[in-house]
């Protein structure tokens, strides 16, 4: 017994010592990958910038200088931010309602098998929709305004969200929950400490995997019918070939996916940071 | 935990002979791609609070389904199962449950795990950490409280298994071969293990294992069951003195007569397995 235990902390230990010449290594695997990385991009961008006005007409391509000082400008002086707010609000409202419903429903299915039965070649049916394709049905029914977009954001994302939660909740182990039955948990407890905890990396796969789509919802509803945002921002700078203010417009979107990607990535690290073990509690020590 | 002692021992005192009594249980499965299936019938078994019951039977013999049904997972197709002496129906909360796999929580730590089924019981703060201290030192976990089961050997992972559905102290535990797969040196160890826990502890066991070593070394008495459909063949009493030396139980007294007497009995199940 307690020689076996040594020997566990033995294998541990001997596994931190592995680790640390493994990390250094990678770390200059690391550097090297990040310098070639940086030496594509910028190479990238020098050849757009050297293509442009001499190969390429500046208003099919613009060019890296034009669109910086664009975005300078649009932020300090015109009405970017503006845009950008708008967008950034329809993705705040409608991409958490879409989420929040998308893992109820998931999970409501899971739990009751006649619902599932009766309502699940209907999901699958609607599914089956191309959902941008009912934007400009939303602008319909919504409006022009805000509500028109957080309703193709919702779409969009709730879908995502239900189809992971519910594979999720059929994938399950459903020993878990005998398990915790047996021991006498029931109820919204059940819910919360058992059955989400046990399907929660497929909500995160969810999660992650609408944010993009959440943004698009946004930019095809101000498409179809806006006075303002990031899509309406982008139509209307093509539409007079302001190309470097499209390109502005295209790298403000990129930033905000990147940006929630970021903060989900976080949430989801901490909230499963049971799956990623042994590397953790080896920096610990 | 004083409570509990207390109630333990009023419910025994209510109910002095048998913790279970199993009355000509059937179990039917309805397959609907083929015939219905019979894994268990007529079952007649009475245990006694305390006792430690290990269950033997050919593969596919319904042993793992009789647990399942004195836990209430599904109900019997025929008779009844009296737990403390009322029947069994639905979910039997009573019970502690060491499945096959180790089946942690994988989102909570040892600690976490241990401690779970303390909460929908009655347990102060302090009453609780002390409890799911003493279980994961009786594990041999202690130092492993903040790891999460991923991080676990399969053998500590069993004993967090087994300390999980301890710690709350149901009067009786069901275990449905849980060193299935271990190396025989670990199966060792962790009997052993479990036999001191359960010396302090006496709860009430009842152990499915195949193997047959396993569940005359254990066991007060041996339930051997037949083939499917499993019927209760016959019952073994083992007479060895405890507490036992797992590592040298073939040199116990009675190791050898209990066992030759297991083997002649299960000897005509496996011919009857073969064909």
């Amino acid at each position: 017994m307690s020689e076996e235990i040594s020997q566990e902390s033995r294998l541990s230990t001997s596994g931190k010592e592995a680790a640390a010449p493994a990390r250094t290594r990678f770390s200059s695997r690391g550097l090297i990958i990040t310098l070639t990385r940086a030496a594509i991009i910028l190479g990238f961008l020098l050849l757009w910038e050297l293509a442009s006005g001499r190969w390429i007409e500046p208003f099919l391509i613009s060019s890296p200088t034009r669109i910086f000082t664009s975005l300078i400008s649009g932020f300090r002086e015109g009405d970017l931010f503006q845009h950008s707010w708008v967008t950034f609000t329809e993705i705040a409202i409608g991409f958490p309602i879409g989420a929040i419903a998308g893992i109820g429903l998931g999970y409501a299915f899971g739990r009751s098998r006649l619902l599932a039965e009766v309502f699940e070649p209907i999901i699958m049916a609607l599914n089956g929709i191309p959902r941008t394709a009912l934007a400009p049905l939303f602008i319909v029914w919504l409006g022009i305004g805000l509500w028109s977009k957080v309703g193709v954001v919702f779409l969009l994302t709730f879908f995502l969200n239900f189809f992971n939660t519910y594979s999720g909740m059929r994938q399950m182990d459903q020993e878990y929950v005998d398990l915790a039955r047996l021991m006498g948990v029931k109820g919204w407890k059940l819910s919360f400490k058992v059955i989400f905890p046990a399907i929660s990396p497929y909500v995160f796969t969810g999660i992650r995997t609408s944010i993009p789509f959440a943004v698009i919802g946004a930019i095809v509803g101000e498409f179809v019918a806006a006075t303002e945002g990031i899509g309406f921002f982008i139509r209307m700078s093509a539409g007079i070939f302001r190309t470097a203010d499209v390109f502005v417009g295209i790298i403000v979107l990129m930033i905000m996916v990147i940006i929630l990607d970021k903060i989900a990535e976080a949430v989801e690290r901490r909230a499963l940071r049971w799956q990623a073990q042994t590397e953790h509690v080896q920096i610990q020590g | 935990m004083a409570d509990l002692a207390h109630a333990a021992q009023q419910s025994r005192q209510s109910q002095p002979d048998f913790v279970i009594k199993v009355q000509n249980v059937s179990k039917i499965f309805h397959t609907p791609s083929q015939a219905d299936l019979s894994a268990l019938t007529g079952i007649e078994l009475d245990i006694r609070p305390g006792e430690f019951i290990t269950v033997v039977g050919p593969s596919g013999c319904g042993k793992s389904t009789l647990l399942k049904l004195i836990a209430g997972f599904s109900p019997p197709s025929a008779g009844r199962i009296l737990f403390q002496g009322d029947e069994v129906r639905g979910l039997n909360t009573r019970v502690g449950y060491v499945p096959q796999e180790s089946k942690l929580f994988p989102w909570l730590t040892v600690e976490e795990n241990v401690g779970f089924g303390l909460d929908t019981r009655r347990f102060s703060r302090a009453d609780r950490a002390r409890q799911v201290s003493q279980f994961i030192n009786l594990a041999g976990l202690a130092g492993f409280e903040k790891y999460y089961p991923a991080q676990l050997s399969g053998g500590m992972g069993k004993r967090a298994s087994i300390v999980r559905a301890l710690a709350y102290e149901p009067p009786v535990i069901l275990m449905d071969e849980p060193f299935g797969p271990l190396d025989a040196q670990t199966r060792m160890v962790l009997q052993d293990e479990l036999l001191k826990i359960w010396e302090q502890k006496r709860q009430t066991i009842i152990f499915v294992t195949h193997d047959l070593v396993e569940a005359v070394a254990l066991a007060d008495r041996v339930v051997v069951m037949t083939h499917r459909p499993g019927k209760v063949k016959d019952v073994i009493h083992v007479p060895m003195a405890r507490p036992r030396n797992i590592f040298e139980i073939h040199r116990q007294d009675g190791f050898d007569e209990a066992y030759g007497r297991l083997w002649n009995i299960f000897r005509h199940e496996l011919n009857i397995g073969a064909h």
